[in-house]
């Protein structure tokens, strides 16, 4: 087979630790991960009967998350535990903002860019179904499986709406806010290497702008001492520490340091010209740390 | 259209299967159009949702309880409810009737049941003599699936 699309990364090499092996790793299939879904049944009670029908589960720490080694079925989701919303097929990165935005039961939360859901189930488990997630995303088909999800995982906390995140007013105001932007996607390369797009410099420009204009509108919705978090899953910097900059320099909030139980390096200090003070208080995660997709996270404040 | 908070919906859980009123409690219930919503979050005001909580109950000449929502409450049902052994829990599921010993009949109402099989809620059922299958399409077993 051909060789996968390799070079597009290369503006990257001074910025990613390890590059080689980072290389190495989009050379390998992503693994498909998931996570138990704790609302329905209990971890153990779920590992078991997978096992049992040929399964072979890797657990990631403390976590309900599981690396799925071996399968007896083409797609992880072709069991009757999954059909009865048993488990949840997620990227161990794609928990990371989840995990950084800390939910408790009770918290009043907005999930901008919801769609198709990974973020907004498991906010929804770690709340025990408890307090509420407004769920948005500006396109109807994505909103379908977003709903699906939810039917599917017993989930009753969750009010949909179909917005544009750049603009609209969702009405109320929220102590939390998960902003999953849409992004040029790298972190995904692993998933789908022959159908990566990414995106050139005007591109990620592009995505950039809008990124900052649904960071400005979370932030009209954000409570005072409320917390945002801000994702993508991609690399280059001007979606990720420059979006982040923008939100510390041009609308006053406050970079937080936060711990997550998986393996991450800091932001980016320097890409070109820009140089990124609140670095340290960045995440980032790579495929080549533990076999995940890629991710950047940062915690926000409203002082 | 808008939801409109109903919670009397409760007292259907209540009373076709024994659900507790407490647990009931959990959940408000919101009618739009013929379908009524089951939400256990806080109340916002929020204009234009899509959706709010999960589909509980479809309004037609009888009320008819969802399987997503029998498989969030179903556990706690005293009545009108079956336990499938494996091999016709898995029949249930392909969607197929299914022909139930005397000794359950006798404990069954007619109509909707929750059908279990052990700790698994399969989901909705109607009950007339035999047990049929009100499975949605996509949560139907497949034959590829394990
Ligand atoms: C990275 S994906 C979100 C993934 C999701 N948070 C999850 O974990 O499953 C970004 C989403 O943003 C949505 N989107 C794009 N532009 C938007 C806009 N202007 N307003 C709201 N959502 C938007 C896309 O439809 C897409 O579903």
């Amino acid at each position: 087979m051909e060789e996968p699309p390799l070079k597009y990364f290369e503006v990257y090499r001074s910025i990613i630790p390890r590059f080689e092996d980072f290389l190495m790793s989009l050379q390998t299939m992503q693994p498909y991960w998931m996570r138990v879904n704790t609302l329905k049944i209990e971890e153990e009670k779920l590992v078991g009967r997978l096992e049992k029908k040929g399964f072979v589960l890797e657990k990631f720490g403390e976590l309900n998350a599981y690396k799925i080694v071996e399968m007896p079925v083409k797609h992880p989701g072709a069991t009757i535990e999954y059909s009865l919303g048993y488990y949840y097929i997620q990227d161990l990165a794609s928990m990371a903002p989840v995990l950084a935005l800390q939910p408790e039961e009770g918290d009043i939360i907005l999930d901008m860019a919801a769609a198709p859901g990974s973020k907004t189930t498991m906010l929804a488990e770690l709340m025990r179904n408890t307090g509420v997630i407004v769920a948005n995303d500006a396109n109807f088909r994505r909103l379908k499986s977003l709903a699906g999800n939810i039917e599917r995982l017993g989930i009753t906390n969750v009010i949909i709406v179909n917005r544009d995140a750049r603009t609209s007013s969702f009405g109320v105001k929220f102590k939390k806010i998960l902003l999953d932007a849409p992004c040029s996607g790298e972190g995904t390369f692993r998933k789908n290497p022959w159908g990566f797009r990414g995106a050139d410099e005007r591109g990620h420009r592009y995505l950039a702008e809008q990124q900052k204009m649904m960071m400005r509108n979370a932030v009209r919705h954000l409570e005072d001492g409320g917390i945002l978090v801000y994702s993508t899953c991609t690399y280059h910097p001007y979606e990720n520490e420059d979006v982040v900059k923008y939100a510390v320099k041009e609308l006053g909030l406050k970079p937080v340091e936060v711990d997550i139980p998986i393996p991450h390096t800091e932001g980016v200090k320097r890409w070109g010209e820009e140089e990124y003070e609140m670095h340290r208080e960045c995440i980032r995660i790579y495929p080549h740390l533990v076999d995940t997709g890629g991710m950047f996270i940062a915690v926000l404040a409203k002082k | 259209m808008q939801f409109l908070q109903k919670n009397e919906y409760r007292n259907y859980f209540v009373q076709r299967f024994g659900i507790p009123y407490e647990i009931m409690e959990r959940y408000t219930f919101w009618e739009r159009g013929r379908k009524v919503w089951a939400f256990s979050g806080i109340t916002l005001e929020i204009e234009r949702m899509e959706i709010l909580g999960i589909k509980a109950l479809t309004k037609g000449k009888a009320l008819k309880p969802s399987t997503a929502f029998l498989r969030v409450i179903g556990k706690y049902a005293s009545k009108n409810f079956v336990n499938l052994e494996a091999s016709k829990a898995l029949k249930f599921l392909r969607g197929e009737e299914i022909e139930l010993p005397p000794t359950l009949v006798k404990q069954l109402e007619m109509g909707y049941v929750i059908v279990k099989s052990d700790e698994d809620i399969l989901g909705c059922g109607f009950f007339d003599g035999k047990l049929k299958s009100l499975i949605p399409s996509k949560y139907r077993l497949q034959d590829t699936w394990v």
